[in-house]
């Protein structure tokens, strides 16, 4: 016996001692399933499931952009769509294997971004408000009352380029995702301006604050707004008038995928009425699914933050994924507030 | 080769797989162009270079260099007189030692999240200082440069403390006594004889807490509340929300090669009168 094929011999006997079932792998954001989610699929469809998070789009297209990320479905943001798709990097949906597709929402079934639904299966959505304490008067309406002297070193805004400008943008009565240097322009100006009276640049870590009382006005998405009310009551949001960005996390199987059978039964199950709503009432996100919608508890199913009634749902927009010479001039205005 | 050598292999080894391959890497993605998703395209160019030199990213160099110098100067003010006593402590010796080390027991993220809520409108100290009186409104502790300087303080405390305790501890205690028999008084003798013997720990002190500093990311990202830019949080935006990974490259590149001529010139400047 070599040294060769004493190895395999081990190699084959830890193969031999490990799970056999088949393996489906999903990186999903975190706190995005419910917790019975993963653990029901296994024992339904006698498969493993390695599921792992992440916390931004940024770190999952840095990893499924190799080609060679080990992911079977992951959940990019829908203006990610795109750009992965032009890279290769998506398996194009069989609707064949999608019975449950039909329990999408009216308003997710044909969406802007992909209009036949070729590519991603739309999951939660969620959309950019203001979250503020009670206490302040009069309550803040429009993103130009977070310019208000009054509340200075008591606000917060986004730590994120594209919220934060896209907030300034919407002030100046411009698109959320313009493009137009000179509106950038503006846009930083208004930033600039409103800067020394923020307290700090928060993303989710400014709920925290909201609660203890700390911070009395802050840029927020609706869903992590909805936890603070959830923790104190005299906390309300409100989506701006001026208008306001809506996202949507949408489910999709990689090209790499060499389970895309099994990888659309998950996208299927996740389709299941009871599934999805317990996923939305687990995480308190908006669901996609409007059958689910139906099966949730009034006082989520009717929850102003999570669900916007029609008036308010159109004035909002779904932001374009940005050309790169726009990215980078927002990413220069970006330092430029920063360092200012 | 003789056995002897062979003994630095797995050294070499990590240096090549930690070190070198690593930075051959961000060299050759500094010199690339940037994807339009992120990650890197050909051709190759030199253009994220050109770009850093625009005044906006020199601000934000020399701020960067400023606060880390800012914060040497207070560990090092700090960190002297606590290894002074603990070099000279007749007793306990280890245990005030352990308690510099305490520190590292808990991870890095916690313990500054924690400073969040001492500093906070809410927090410890604010509601502490109310509730005896001192103060009526609460202080703006968090979210400024301060917060980032205590925090960095904090932070890298340790790494002067123990070097300069190294050197302090293997001191000649005859040297002071003999200072004194010859009439420096103890100041005298602090200034002209111990400060000037213990400066291979105080350089070394000095090297460990301001590279990190120089490149810190999360501090000034926590406790300033991202209002301010230092290097390391340019050089992160680079890899996340700006996806400019050859950017993020060339910023890291030329702060390695500025540290690099810094402390060379410094160890030079420094080091001549030891030798």
């Amino acid at each position: 016996m070599n040294r060769r094929t004493f190895f395999l011999g081990i190699a084959g006997l830890a193969g031999c001692a490990r799970d056999t079932r088949p393996r489906l792998n999903v990186y999903n954001w975190s706190a995005y399933v419910g917790p019975e989610t993963i653990p029901d699929f296994e024992r339904e469809f006698g498969v493993r499931v390695r599921y792992a998070t992440y916390e931004s789009n940024e770190e999952l297209l840095a990893k499924v952009f190799t080609g060679n990320s080990g992911w079977d479905v992951v959940f990019p943001t829908y203006n990610r769509l795109e750009p992965m798709r032009s890279y290769g990097l998506l398996a194009p949906l069989r609707h064949d294997w999608l019975p449950n597709l039909p329990n999408l929402d009216a308003g997710f079934r044909a969406p802007a971004w992909d209009r036949s639904l070729a590519w991603g299966v739309p999951y939660m959505w969620y959309g950019t408000g203001i979250v503020y304490n009670r206490s302040v008067h009069p309550a803040p309406t429009r993103w130009a009352d977070m310019w208000n002297p009054a509340l200075k070193g008591r606000m917060t805004m986004l730590d994120d380029p594209e919220d934060m400008l896209g907030a300034c943008l919407k002030k100046l009565g411009c698109s959320f995702s313009s493009t137009d240097p000179q509106e950038l322009r503006r846009a930083e100006q208004e930033a600039i301006r409103q800067k020394p009276l923020l307290s700090a640049y928060l993303n989710a870590e400014v709920r925290d604050q909201l609660v203890a009382g700390d911070v009395l006005m802050a840029q927020l998405w609706s869903t992590t707004a909805q936890q603070a009310i959830d923790a104190a009551p005299n906390l309300a949001f409100v989506f701006p008038a001026e208008g306001f960005p809506f996202y949507c996390d949408c489910a999709v199987v990689l090209r790499e995928s060499h389970r895309a059978r099994l990888a659309h039964e998950f996208l299927n199950y996740l389709l299941r009425p009871h599934v999805s709503a317990r996923v939305a009432e687990a995480t308190k996100t908006a669901t996609c699914n409007g059958a689910a919608h139906a099966l949730l508890p009034p006082a989520i199913r009717d929850n102003p933050v999570l669900y916007p009634p029609p008036d308010v749902f159109a004035r909002g927009e779904w932001p374009r994924a940005l050309p790169p010479a726009a990215q980078r001039l927002r990413d220069r205005i970006w330092t430029e507030i920063k360092a200012s | 080769m003789r056995l002897r050598s062979w003994f630095l292999f797995p050294a070499w080894i990590w240096l090549a797989a930690l070190f070198a391959a690593p930075f051959a890497i961000v060299m050759a993605y500094s010199f690339l162009t940037r994807g339009v998703y992120g990650g890197i395209e050909a051709p190759w160019t030199a253009e994220s270079y050109q770009r850093l030199a625009d005044p906006l990213y020199f601000a934000i160099v020399v701020r960067s260099f400023a606060i880390a110098l800012a914060a040497t100067a207070i560990c090092l003010v700090l960190a002297f007189p606590a290894a002074l006593f603990i070099a000279r402590a007749p007793r306990h010796k280890n245990l005030y030692l352990q308690l510099v080390m305490l520190p590292f027991w808990t991870s890095f993220l916690v313990r500054t999240y924690a400073w969040i809520f001492l500093l906070r409108d809410t927090g410890l100290i604010n509601t502490a200082l109310q509730a005896i009186g001192l103060i009526h409104h609460p202080l703006p502790l968090l979210y400024n440069d301060g917060a980032v300087l205590l925090g960095l303080v904090y932070a890298y405390l340790p790494f002067m403390v123990l070097p300069i305790f190294a050197t302090l501890e293997r001191l000649d205690p005859s040297l002071a006594e003999a200072a004194a028999d010859l009439g420096a008084r103890p100041l005298s003798t602090l200034f002209r004889v111990i400060i000037p013997l213990s400066k291979p720990g105080i350089v070394a002190g000095c090297v460990l807490v301001f590279i990190p500093c120089l490149g810190a990311y999360l501090t000034p990202d926590l406790l300033g509340g991202g209002r301010t830019v230092m290097i390391g949080n340019l050089v992160q935006n680079q890899f996340t929300t700006a996806r400019d990974w050859p950017f993020g490259s060339a910023i890291s590149i030329v702060l390695m090669l500025l540290v690099v001529a810094g402390l060379w010139a410094f160890l030079r400047r420094e080091s001549e009168p030891l030798v």
